[in-house]
């Protein structure tokens, strides 16, 4: 049993789920984690979802690693000493650098690890083992979102906002984001909304429980999002409903947006998206009337081919109908990894340091060389971006040992059975996790990593508010910290110095002089502070600056303060629909399961509520592949086949088919997904290629996963 | 092939691309050339007839009816051309090609030389060969129109504005648009159409008749089956006359007899051209591997196309094929399917309007008394063509399904009313047994059930046994549905709500009676005695608010259970300034105390200064650390804007300076808020004071108002609202002077904060208790407590001090440290906007 005798009775800490980081208090007692939601933490006010309440779960599990395995020559994983895993993990990553370059050796962190273990994780890469190969599975994640909110407003923040100033917009569109699922207790705020007379307008294609909750569902083809945007505005233009005075002073760019616009008619729109024009026209009316409108986007719009520019395309609608020099209003993207944002702004990012830098700013350069104790020079260059650096594992020119941290590359991204072939061609592959997870179980050493109640730490909520995770145990015996980790193997290669911290606040306070100056500035933050203010949100560039809870106030942070308009056209994706695969493939996420599973699905209060990917599909779709509901269905697509169990409701569109991706093997989503990336953020096509469904005799009993 | 190969490969030299046409298709091919970053390869010119940049033609009809402007039609502006370095002759018309020089040679002469050539010249209005088109050598009389361009447009819109009457000539699709346009300028619409039915190239004859019907409802004269020969009038339009013989007399005349392919150029150039110019998959023309052709101007396999979706995917595949992004991109021709708006009628049209073969199924619905007509040909379990006039709700999936060939349900009847309708809502009742109530917990309506089973009979009690309603909370009435379901009367009311705080669990009467009895002077001792110590945050405030009532200036005050409000005694305001509001006592002010406050608003340059609806000076927008000096500085005591407590007392110009006031209401309200300036009670209280049943200052709907009525006797009214809730407030005593109102008043008060509920308002408070109760309590003394009433209102006067005094001592020296509250929060349950 884990020390848990050393927790304080009642401690609060945060859940480790997604980026809405609830608010847990936490107590202790007879070896039981009691958790219950912290009503003074003012983000989740003490609402809490099943996957917080069943959070301590994972602790004493059986499935967990307590020590390190390393393939046998025999090809098993098989329990060995720290000493011979560190060892064998040195050797192969010498062998890898001696004969193909330091670029050999890459480095797939995640969303999940605190501020603390992601800029570790960067400095690792570039200082220990000088390569130029580091990314991390926020890249499928909110990569769209920050490329076209640092080309809109010059910087990458979700929320520009506090999450509560949803309450107080009176018409909001919610664009490809499901909150009543995936992020439940994040709905008080939608209903406080709805309660005080607000609108909300949701836009995705299928009904989900949030759509429900709507005042109006916009029932859109999957990728047509930037027409929508397009449509909408028309329309909004047609009512002379901008705001010219907020264009004016505060934006750039607008004219030449019109002629764009100009062509996104309402009859031309309905037939892109296949909104009946009448509904275009009521969202448009609100938005047009409203006093405080807001435009919240999330991974449905980001997660394809041309994931920016349908950002881009809902924040021109956002900054047209202007308002935003009054609170309550805006544009903001929710955020869905635990530390989705502070993971992407502390140097995980393949072209990124610390701070949000530039790795190709030479100034960037100098100043981190500074505090990293190395010449300027020695810091390695962009590398390339999560989907490419796996698509190139064992490959001319690609990486030959790989470290994954906090990640399970093997279910999260797409194509799933080419990134199968692409990591059993590596030299070695080393990962560190809780349980042996789909990816894990291909390496040649597995590292035993401790979990979120074992560490301190920050973490970045989904509003930009830095705030603190809290060890309230100790770890197994055998099992150790991912920062105790990158140490270890860092001093095995003369690092060691470099990556030696009496605590995790040192690594803090090493952080926050790396950030100083940056975008995401974090040098005045400490934890005191945060304690003191339940959070602080970036920037926050001084000791005596309390943080910066809305950042566009005043200006944004663009060179002239201006926010920047992008005229974009609707593109079709990458793939369309046709003869041999009919219908639209989109993916997503259950309540109970979290991102790849590997936590969620070995949670039994969890994993019996979704036991295995159900495929929503419409009647008439079910109808034509003679699919009857609860029958197991194979989905096909150019890319691989997977299975799962047909849910035949008329939610979802007709000419689309939703399955969530949180299993492995067979019922493997990611199997068919789609690896066509965003030009500019390298986003995987996630949510929409085109499917074919098919039933066969063999399919019975369940999935095997 | 060769040659072609040699115009695309990239080379070192920049090649000049002309492009004749500068419309809907002519530059949306360079905008797409552009965007594929083709801008390095070539130089790029362009020519177009009309002066303008390039603008959406679709969008004339609404310029023409008045509902769009012209500048939202603009697609191009003229600078687009300049920024994007392409050479524009707007407004300049092409005369020859010269294909050997490879010149293009234009008005004035303008030559430009070229390596590709795109001929996107569109197509213009056939005007029939009618009698009396002309009118002394110009080429059309005076007020007869095409209706093609902008300024076609233009001028029809200024010509309507002395017309009383127009004919348009043709009953297509143009022709109709022309038609609404006009009669929404308030002219006299009729048209004259050839045919038998309108819209003969999309509508089959029913659906014809349909809208013929339905606008002839709205005011337009629909002539079928008439051949126009002649426009009447010598100088100007008078009328027209008909084949048969009759006329009809008007002031204008549209004529929209079709469209005819631009293809002189390409023919005099010696291009190969039938109906239109003929071009390849490559959209190449035969013969000239340097020449192109798209847009209506073109024909694609023995096709011409009228819609701007299949010319836009022509637009594209050369853009493809000429920026070199796709060398190889070819166009196949298009499916055509529209939906548009006749005279604001929705239609969708698509294929084929009538079947080819005996295999083909017609599904028809009609429904003339709204104007619907849906007709559907099924072909080969697909969609061949269908007409949907009137009701475009099935619209979209259908036109989609068209486009991409998609096999259609078996059930036809989905096919003409929208697919994907909502689910209807099923009582819990009708639930099977595993449906899930709560998501957020996964909890079923078994689980709820079973728990009930086990005895949770309350909400309370059955959530926090399942924890169904403690995510979102969005189920907890399907929650209270299932317990009432399984549980029948064995429902118990829930007994914490009857608790003053939910922290302890106790009654008001209760807490009192144990809180006096044990002493206990501070929040943390309540906690620590009655509910084992457990610090329930949400308790705080409400805890500290009756113990400040119970023990006045004995209460041992903690500063941490007081609100943000109540600490800095100020209204913490969303952007997390705060809000400044002196004492006026009555609303009556002075010269000089104005003076005052406009100096310190100045001197803190406060970004707004407010006049609250109570009567006061509200400075918005104040830091936290310049509160304390502020106060000082003003040298008023606190109007205490931002606490549960006594608000202030709004009163009317009385009967001093009034005509119809009867009673002295301004000095009426100025005692009563001098004497209960800040009483704290469980929710704020406002009140007001009008000299007559005018009421001028609203008392009757406030928390405590005395209105003058005529005798010199003044009413009471108490627990009235009007806010978010408004209610009128119940007479509770009639007096005869000011001292008894302050009496009564005083003595509700005490009332009040020993028995209500914390944040229980006065209007819920008296309708709870019942306003007969009240009166034989406070009026007629049926408990005997008057009198302790009122000595315990006195001391609580006697113990009031103005908590701005904390300007000059502050309780902690980091109180008015400006360290950021998050926004919105902090409040919690008792958080209330100013007023």
């Amino acid at each position: 049993m884990a020390a848990i005798a050393s927790i304080a009775t009642d401690t609060a800490t945060h859940c480790p789920y997604c980026a809405f980081q609830c608010g847990l208090r936490v107590s202790g007692s007879d070896g039981v984690l009691a958790i219950a939601g912290d009503a003074d933490f003012p983000v989740n006010r003490g609402a809490l979802c099943i996957k917080g309440f069943t959070a301590a779960d994972t602790l004493e599990h059986p499935e967990r690693l307590r020590t390190p395995l390393v393939r046998s020559r025999a090809g098993e994983l098989e329990p060995a000493s720290w000493e011979e895993a560190l060892d064998r993990i040195v050797a192969g990553i010498r062998a890898a650098q001696e004969s193909h370059g330091a670029d050999a050796v890459g480095v797939f962190g995640g969303g999940s690890l605190t501020n603390e273990k992601a800029y570790l994780l960067g400095k690792f890469a570039r200082v220990a083992l000088g390569t130029r190969h580091i990314d991390y599975n926020g890249r499928f994640c909110m990569s769209s979102a920050a490329g076209a909110a640092i080309r809109a407003f010059g910087v990458d923040r979700g929320l520009p906002f506090p999450v509560a100033d949803i309450a107080d917009a009176d018409v909001i569109l919610l664009v490809g984001s499901n909150p009543a699922e995936t992020m439940p207790p994040l709905m008080q705020y939608f209903q406080a909304q709805r309660a005080s007379g607000g609108s909300l307008i949701v836009a995705d294609p299928r009904r989900t429980l949030t759509a429900k909750a709507s005042t109006l569902h916009l029932r859109l083809t999957p990728g047509t999002d930037a027409a929508l945007a397009n449509g909408l505005l028309h329309l909004i233009l047609e009512e002379g409903a901008v705001d010219a005075d907020f264009l004016a002073e505060r934006t750039e760019g607008f004219d030449e947006l019109r002629g764009v616009i100009a062509t996104y008619w309402p009859e031309r729109t309905e037939k892109i998206t296949g909104i009946p024009e009448r509904e275009l026209r009521r969202a448009a009316l609100l938005l047009a009337s409203a006093r405080r409108p807001m435009v919240l986007t999330a991974r449905g719009s980001e997660q394809q081919s041309q994931g920016v520019a349908n950002t881009l395309a809902f924040i021109n609608l956002a900054l047209a109908l202007g308002k935003q020099n009054q609170p309550f209003t805006g544009f903001g993207t929710i955020t869905g990894q635990g530390n989705g944002q502070g993971g992407r702004e502390l140097g995980q990012k393949a072209d990124q340091l610390p701070g949000y830098r530039s790795i190709t700013d030479p100034a960037a350069r100098a100043h981190m060389a500074s505090i990293w104790g190395i010449p300027a020079g020695a810091i390695p260059g962009p590398g390339v971006s999560a989907y490419e650096l796996l698509d190139g594992m064992g490959e001319e020119g690609g990486v030959r040992a790989m470290l994954v941290i906090g990640s399970n590359p093997l279910v999260s991204a797409p194509r799933a059975l080419h990134i199968e072939q692409r990591l059993r061609q590596l030299e070695l592959l080393v990962v560190a996790d809780f349980f042996l997870s789909e990816t894990a179980a291909l390496a040649d050493v597995v590292l035993p990593a401790a979990q979120w109640s074992e560490e301190d730490g920050t973490m970045t909520n989904l509003e930009g508010r830095v705030i603190r995770r809290r060890r309230l145990a100790d770890a197994p015996p055998d099992v150790r910290r991912d920062d105790e980790i990158l140490h270890a193997i860092a001093e095995r290669l003369g690092w060691g110095a470099q990556f030696s911290y009496a605590s995790s606040s040192d690594v803090f306070d090493e952080l926050r002089r790396a950030t100083a100056g940056g975008v995401a500035d974090y040098s005045g933050i400490t934890y005191e502070k945060i304690d003191a203010q339940q959070g602080v949100f970036w920037p926050c560039p001084s000791d005596d600056h309390p943080g910066t809870p809305r950042i566009f106030a005043e200006r944004f942070a663009t060179a002239n303060g201006r926010a920047r308009f992008h005229p974009v056209q609707h593109q079709s994706p990458a793939e369309e629909v046709d003869v041999n695969y009919p219908l639209y493939l989109t993916t997503g996420r259950v309540l109970t399961q979290y991102q790849s599973g590997t936590q969620t699905r070995r949670v039994e209060r969890l994993a019996r509520v979704a036991p295995e990917p159900q495929a929503e599909i419409h009647p008439v779709a079910a109808r034509h592949a003679g699919i009857a509901d609860g029958a197991l269905v194979r989905l096909v697509t150019r890319r691989g086949s997977a299975t799962a169990r047909a849910r035949v409701t008329r939610d979802i569109r007709e000419d689309t088919v939703f399955v969530p991706f949180h299993w492995g093997g067979a019922a493997s989503i990611n199997r068919l997904t789609n690896p066509a990336l965003d030009p500019t953020s390298r986003m995987p096509e996630f949510k929409v290629c085109a499917v074919r469904l098919e039933t066969r005799p063999e399919l019975q009993g369940v999935i095997s996963a | 092939m060769k040659e072609l190969e040699s115009i695309v490969v990239e080379g070192p030299m920049r090649q000049r691309l002309v492009v004749v046409g500068n419309g809907m298709v002519g530059a949306r091919f360079v905008e797409e050339l552009i965007a594929r970053g083709a801008g390095d390869r070539y130089d790029i010119v362009m020519f177009g007839d009309e002066p303008h940049g390039n603008y959406n033609r679709i969008m004339l009809s609404g310029i023409l009816a008045g509902s769009q402007s012209v500048e939202d039609t603009f697609i191009n502006p003229l600078d687009w051309y300049a920024r994007n370095d392409i050479t524009l002759h707007a407004g300049v018309r092409v005369d020859s090609i010269d294909r050997d020089a490879k010149l293009v040679h234009g008005d004035g002469h303008v030559v430009e030389p070229y390596d590709v050539l795109v001929l996107a010249t569109g197509s213009s209005p056939f005007v029939p060969p009618l009698k009396g088109l002309s009118s002394h050598g110009t080429e059309m009389k005076e007020g007869l129109f095409a209706f093609r361009t902008l300024d076609d447009c233009d001028r029809m819109i200024s010509y309507a504005s002395t017309a009383r009457s127009a004919a348009v000539i043709g009953g297509g699709l143009l022709g109709l648009e022309a038609a609404r346009g006009l009669l929404e300028r308030g002219l006299d619409v009729h048209v004259v159409h050839l045919r038998s039915h309108l819209m003969e190239m999309q509508l089959d004859p029913p659906a014809g008749t349909m809208l013929k019907a339905t606008l002839e409802e709205m005011g337009v004269t629909v002539h079928l089956d008439k051949m126009t020969s002649e426009v009447l009038g010598e100088h100007r339009v008078e009328g027209l006359g008909f084949a048969d013989g009759s006329t009809l007399s008007c002031d204008m005349v549209v004529v929209s007899a079709g469209i005819r392919p631009n293809v002189s150029l390409a023919f005099d150039a010696g291009l190969m051209v039938e109906r239109g110019i003929v071009v390849t998959d490559e959209l190449r023309c035969p013969g000239d591997p340097s020449v192109f052709a798209i847009g209506e101007c073109a024909q694609h396999r023995g096709q011409l196309y009228g819609l701007v979706a299949p010319l836009w995917e022509q637009a594209k595949a050369l853009a493809d094929r000429l920026s070199g992004r796709v060398p190889d991109a070819a166009y196949t021709g298009s499916r055509t399917s529209t939906k548009l708006k006749v005279m604001g009628v929705d239609l969708a049209v698509m294929g084929d309007q009538e079947p080819s073969g005996p295999d083909d199924e017609v599904v028809t619905y009609s429904e003339p008394t709204r104007g619907v007509y849906k007709k559907l040909i099924v072909r080969g379990g697909r969609l061949g063509g269908a007409i949907l006039l009137g009701d475009a709700g099935a619209a979209p999936m259908l036109l989609q399904a068209f486009d991409r060939g998609s096999e259609l349900p078996d059930n036809r009847a989905e096919l003409l009313f929208q697919l994907s309708a909502a689910e209807s809502a099923t009582g819990v009742a009708d639930l099977p047994s595993s449906a899930q109530i709560c998501n957020c917990n996964g909890v079923s309506k078994g689980a709820l059930v079973t728990a009930v089973e086990a005895g949770h009979c309350t909400l309370k009690s059955l959530c926090e046994a399942t924890r169904a309603g403690l995510g979102c909370g969005a189920c907890k009435s399907q929650v209270q549905q299932v317990l009432e379901l399984a549980a029948g009367d064995q429902v118990r009311e829930d007994p914490s709500v009857h608790f003053y705080v939910p922290g302890v669990p106790m009654s008001k009467a209760e807490l009192v009676k144990t809180v006096r009895e044990r002493g206990l002077r501070s929040v943390s001792a309540v906690f620590a005695q009655l509910s084992g110590g457990n610090e329930d945050p949400a308790s705080k405030a409400g805890l500290a608010s009756l113990l400040r009532t119970i023990w006045g200036a004995d209460y041992d005050d903690e500063r941490d259970a007081r609100f943000i409000n109540d600490r800095v005694h100020a209204n913490v305001q969303k952007d997390g300034t705060f809000t400044v509001v002196p004492r006026i006592f009555g609303g009556v002010t002075t010269a000089a105390e104005l003076r005052r406050i406009a100096d310190v608003a100045e001197k803190y340059a406060v970004p707004m200064v407010k006049i609250t609806g109570g009567q006061r000076i509200d400075l918005v927008g104040v830091r936290k650390d310049e509160l304390p000096s502020m106060w000082k500085e003003l040298g008023m005591p606190s109007g205490h804007a931002y606490t549960k407590s006594f608000r202030t007392c709004k009163t009317c110009i009385g009967s001093e300076y009034c005509r119809y006031g009867v009673g002295d209401s301004t000095t009426l309200g100025v005692q009563i808020e001098r004497r209960y300036q800040g009483i704290e009670t469980p929710a704020k209280l406002k009140l007001a004071t009008a000299g007559c049943p005018r009421n001028c200052s609203e008392a009757t709907t406030k928390d405590i108002g005395a209105v003058a009525i005529e005798g010199g006797k003044w009413e009471i009214y108490v627990g009235g609202a009007a806010g978010g809730h408004v209610r009128k407030g119940d007479i509770l005593a009639v007096v005869d002077s000011h001292d008894a109102v302050l009496r009564y008043t005083g003595r509700f008060m005490q009332y009040y904060r020993e028995h209500a509920k914390y944040l229980e308002r006065t209007y819920d408070f008296v309708p709870r208790v019942g306003i007969e109760k009240l009166r034989s309590i406070l009026v007629d003394d049926a408990e005997g407590i008057c009198a302790a009433l009122d000595e315990a209102i006195g001391a609580a006067v006697d113990a009031y001090v103005d908590p701005w005094q904390e300007a000059e001592e502050p309780v902690h020296p980091s109180q008015f440290a400006d360290v950021l509250e998050p926004v919105g929060v902090v409040s919690g349950p008792a958080w209330e906007r100013m007023e």
